[in-house]
């Protein structure tokens, strides 16, 4: 019967439609090429869905990110945090990039996704013509041999909060290193002191008179701008692990036990607490940021020389002293 | 006299009855989407909230029949159900034939001790025990309805008419439990006619297997209008009905109905306190399917709905059927007092799924406009979808028809039974649950 | 014996025997919504700490007094999260290491319902707590509905014995 045959039709045009419409678009859309489609998932499924991006000099990497479990963030390594993305699960954010040093660079998520977030990375290779990126300075521990595993415990903290605006009344009187770059980078605050309470010049100044130049000294290599770099990066990186006041009870590390020295590589630990002056006045800015860079052999601090630049790195580390200066009562 | 409105009076309703092609299409989309569904959920995005699989399976239709089909249509989804439909046009021979002539299979009778309701009521504990990661897996949803879809087909051909419905569907015995209470019914209009005529093309052409002659209860009849069809005497009607009217003293009941009744309360109560209660583990558990969480609340699951309240109900029964003048056995009592969980379940399961799916009914738009979550936007829409919220309202709404449902439950307790002393029993059973109910949805 | 459907004009007519019905209709909507006294408690400050994990909050069950006025600190522990309050127009959005902080008054009495907002996974459908000002007194009038049900129920079948309903 001619209406049997229609409705037999009717049922495989209908089936059909329903089965080519969606496998053709996904074959289409695979066939297309232009876009590369990523996906973030937790490091526990499975990361990055892309762990390394080919590319070349100057070509326009169009990226289509997308997230099939929570939040995740993607920024280039070393960027501006004005360039980080966020990435809804479900929703689709595009962003282009072009790279005009070839070299190895490194993409990495910006926003907490569970206990193995820091593990999220990924590398893109740019290959072809032009200088290759202008690469960071050697780290100052290896540029001066420090030690930055070594114990930086300060004998000796101020009793009470020191104030750069006093420290600046001696200004004037202070030796031409106290005041070098130098100086400031490799060595700790509580070293600066001792060597300023060995100055016959400055003999006359009270303990707490030369805390307030120490204090002096760190204000001024770190511009306000620096400083709230520095909260921001930590908030956004950091204060999961390290707590948001610092003292190292952050969400990420409960069920850590606290740090001990003496059991350095033995496992995981917390982070050390920050609001002790003690911990942080001892460090100078070198060995600070070699942590930084270098991570934390086995305690669970990640590497993040590929991840951020000099400049955020000391930017974080000019908030860290803040912390501590202001945990000194 | 029975209070009824008999839709065949209608010309143009017998005519849209009647019409093949009219039921045929709608067949056919719903065919259509359940295939794109399939897929939707194997190819689709991963996150549910985005995949037509999930939304539509779990919310846009679950409401739809809870809501809709149900309450005011009886088991008329199974009219539409694209679930059997391969298999039935191959057992016809085509797609508009009626059935008894060419077709394709072995036509056996479906075992007779595989009879009643007790695989689909086992079907739905495995959806309860299951469910939390079937309803937010796109995939895992997906692989269940392919799985439906190609089991009805190869036991279309093996047996005769639609055994998978009858016998296996778990949404099919539900669907036909509180079909019972629904306001639409299939019967014969004068029985004499059926007397005087001996080819019975009703029951040849019913896919149900069901005689319309003796048709006493809603609960098998599919509402697919063939007997309407091939009756010489347009001897069929559909009616309207009051709620409730195939539950009373002389209806006649069975042992898996009570069965199915009590699996349903007893995931009604947990399916209410896993998705909607504020206790974060046990949805982990309930999720994390094979590990020891898991194989606990599976444990706490099966003793409820297997001992806890099958006890209560049998207790309840047991003491009706002492409290009242006459004696039957338990059996008897068990299967005739399960009519009481139909307005209960049917109720309950409406409350839970204002809750559950009201919420998320600000998903179904985006997912209409973008079904496989790839970032399409197929009619233009806004992709952002609005999370909802119970508010006073749906609160109230909620509270209401759970009290809808224990009077309409106590109305059948009292019905069929002589006192009101032997009504209690039961009616303190159906407060019971309405309490538990009232407190995981509103409390 | 044939059953003829009733028409439809005729079934109406019986609406006499749905009389008992508006009573019980009336006492039922009084006892749904009729404004009931509420015991006073002078409203305070509070600060409700709660933390969000996949996917359950902590706690997850809270109880305040009507007029309090709330600060909600949503600390996530393991990825994004997000706090919305049903009924209330308050919602927070915190990443792990960033405490968000936000308050409100509770004056709305009522057993309110908090969801995570951000989309934290399979289950974030799911994450559910509960947040009771006050007296639950929807639940109370329930209870009262509840008894008003079954009597109802009783007394519209007084004058029927079995098999004739």
């Amino acid at each position: 019967m001619r209406k049997e045959g229609l409705a037999r039709w009717i049922v495989i045009f209908l089936v059909l439609a329903a089965i080519v419409v969606p496998l053709g678009s996904w074959w289409l859309s695979r066939a297309q090429g232009t876009q590369i489609e990523m996906h973030a998932r937790m490091p526990e499924n499975g990361g990055w869905s892309i762990d390394t991006i080919q590319a070349k000099v100057g070509q326009p990497i169009q990226l289509r990110l997308t997230s099939d479990d929570v939040v995740h963030g993607f920024a280039i390594g070393k960027s501006d945090m004005e360039s980080w993305v966020s990435i809804f699960p479900g929703e689709y954010v595009e962003t282009t990039l072009i790279f005009e040093h070839p070299g190895k660079y490194t993409f990495y998520c910006t926003r907490w996704c569970g206990p193995n977030h820091w593990r999220m990375h990924g590398d893109i290779i740019v290959t072809g013509e032009g200088d290759p990126i202008p690469s960071d300075p050697l780290p100052l521990f290896l540029q001066y041999n420090i030690d930055i595993d070594a114990p930086h415990y300060a004998e000796n903290i101020p009793g009470s909060p020191p104030s750069a605006e006093r420290g600046a009344r001696f200004s004037n009187r202070l030796p031409d290193y106290a005041i070098d770059m130098q100086t400031y980078l490799l060595t700790s605050p509580a070293d600066l002191w001792l060597k300023l309470r060995s100055e016959p010049s400055l003999s006359d100044l009270s303990d707490m008179d030369l805390w307030d130049v120490v204090r002096w000294i760190w204000d001024r290599q770190n511009s306000s701008r620096t400083q709230s770099l520095g909260v921001k990066l930590f908030m956004a990186l950091a204060s999961a692990a390290h707590g948001e006041s610092g003292r190292g009870d952050g969400v990420m590390v409960r069920g850590l036990p606290v740090m001990d020295h003496s059991r350095m590589g033995s496992g995981l630990v917390r982070p050390p607490d920050f609001t002790d002056p003690h911990v942080l006045l001892g460090a100078s800015p070198a060995l600070l940021e070699g942590k930084i860079i270098r991570g934390g052999m086995g305690t669970g601090m990640p590497s993040w020389g590929s991840i951020l630049s000099r400049d955020q790195i000391h930017s974080i580390i000019s908030y860290l002293y803040t912390i501590a200066w202001e945990s000194i009562k | 006299m029975t209070t009824r409105l008999d839709l065949t009076r209608s010309p143009r309703t017998l005519a849209l009855l009647r019409s093949r092609w009219a039921q045929f299409l709608l067949r056919a989309i719903t065919l259509a989407g359940f295939i794109f569904t399939i897929l939707a959920g194997l190819i689709g995005s991963v996150v549910g909230s985005h995949n037509f699989a999930i939304i539509f399976v779990w919310i846009a239709w679950w409401t739809a029949l809870k809501l809709a089909f149900i309450p005011f249509g009886g088991r008329s989804w199974c009219s539409i159900c694209p679930i059997p439909m391969p298999g039935e046009w191959l057992q016809n021979g085509g797609i508009l034939q009626p059935r008894g002539r060419a077709g394709i299979g072995l036509g056996k009778r479906w075992p007779k001790s595989l009879r009643g309701t007790w695989m689909q009521a086992g079907g739905f504990l495995l959806i309860g025990l299951f469910g939390a990661l079937t309803l937010t897996s796109a995939k895992i949803t997906a692989i269940v309805l392919l799985f439906i879809l190609v089991l009805a087909l190869v036991l279309s051909l093996v047996f005769e008419r639609r055994s998978f419905c009858n016998y296996l569907c778990p949404i099919g015995g539900f669907t036909g439990l509180y079909a019972q209470a629904g306001p639409v019914e299939l019967r014969v209009k004068d029985a004499d006619i059926c007397a005087a005529h001996s080819e019975k093309t009703c029951y040849t052409a019913c896919p149900w297997g069901q005689y319309p002659l003796a048709l006493k209860s809603s609960a098998n009849c599919g509402l697919c209008m063939e007997c309407l069809r091939v009756c010489p005497s347009d001897n069929i009607a559909v009616n309207l009905r009051p709620w409730g009217s195939d539950l009373g003293p002389k209806t006649k009941h069975r042992l898996d109905e009570a069965f199915l009744g009590l699996v349903m309360l007893a995931s009604a109560l947990v399916d209410s306190a896993v998705f909607l209660g504020p206790w974060g583990q046990l949805k982990s558990a309930a999720y994390n399917i094979g590990s020891p969480d898991w194989f606990l609340f599976a444990g706490v699951f099966l003793v409820i709905a297997l001992g806890v309240l099958p006890g209560l109900y049998t207790a309840s029964a047991w003491l009706a059927d002492h409290l009242g003048s006459a004696r039957a056995s338990l059996r008897k009592s068990l299967a005739y007092y399960s009519q009481v969980l139909v307005p209960l379940g049917l109720i309950a399961w409406i409350a839970f799924t204002i809750s559950f799916a009201i919420v998320k009914f600000g998903y179904v738009l985006p997912v209409v406009t973008d079904p496989l979550g790839w970032g399409w936007n197929l009619i233009g829409l806004s992709k952002s979808a609005w999370v909802g919220e119970t508010t006073s309202f749906s609160l109230i709404l909620q509270v209401a028809l759970l009290m809808v449902g224990l009077f309409w439950s106590s109305r059948v307790a009292r019905r069929i039974s002589d006192t009101i002393r032997q009504a209690a029993p039961l009616i303190a059973f159906s407060a019971f649950i309405t309490l538990a109910m009232l407190w995981l949805l509103v409390g | 014996m044939p059953m003829k459907a009733l028409p439809f004009k005729t079934a109406l007519i019986n609406w006499k025997r749905w009389a008992w019905a508006i009573p019980f209709a009336g006492l039922a909507l009084l006892i749904l919504f009729i404004p009931l006294p509420l015991p006073f408690h002078a409203p305070q400050d509070r600060l409700l700490r709660i933390e969000a994990s996949t996917f359950q909050f902590t706690p997850g069950e809270i109880q305040i007094n009507p007029g309090d006025r709330v600060t909600v600190e949503l600390v996530s522990t393991d990825v994004v999260h997000g706090f919305s309050l049903d009924g209330y127009d308050f919602e927070l959005k915190a990443d792990p290491g960033q405490t968000a902080t936000g308050t409100f008054i509770a004056d709305q009495a009522g057993v309110f319902r908090f969801r995570c907002s951000v989309a934290c996974g399979n289950l974030h459908p799911f994450m559910i707590g509960k947040l009771q000002v006050g007296l639950n007194l929807l639940f109370v009038r329930g209870i009262v509905l509840g008894l008003l049900a079954i009597s109802a129920a009783l007394i519209s079948l007084k004058n029927v014995s079995r098999g004739m309903a």
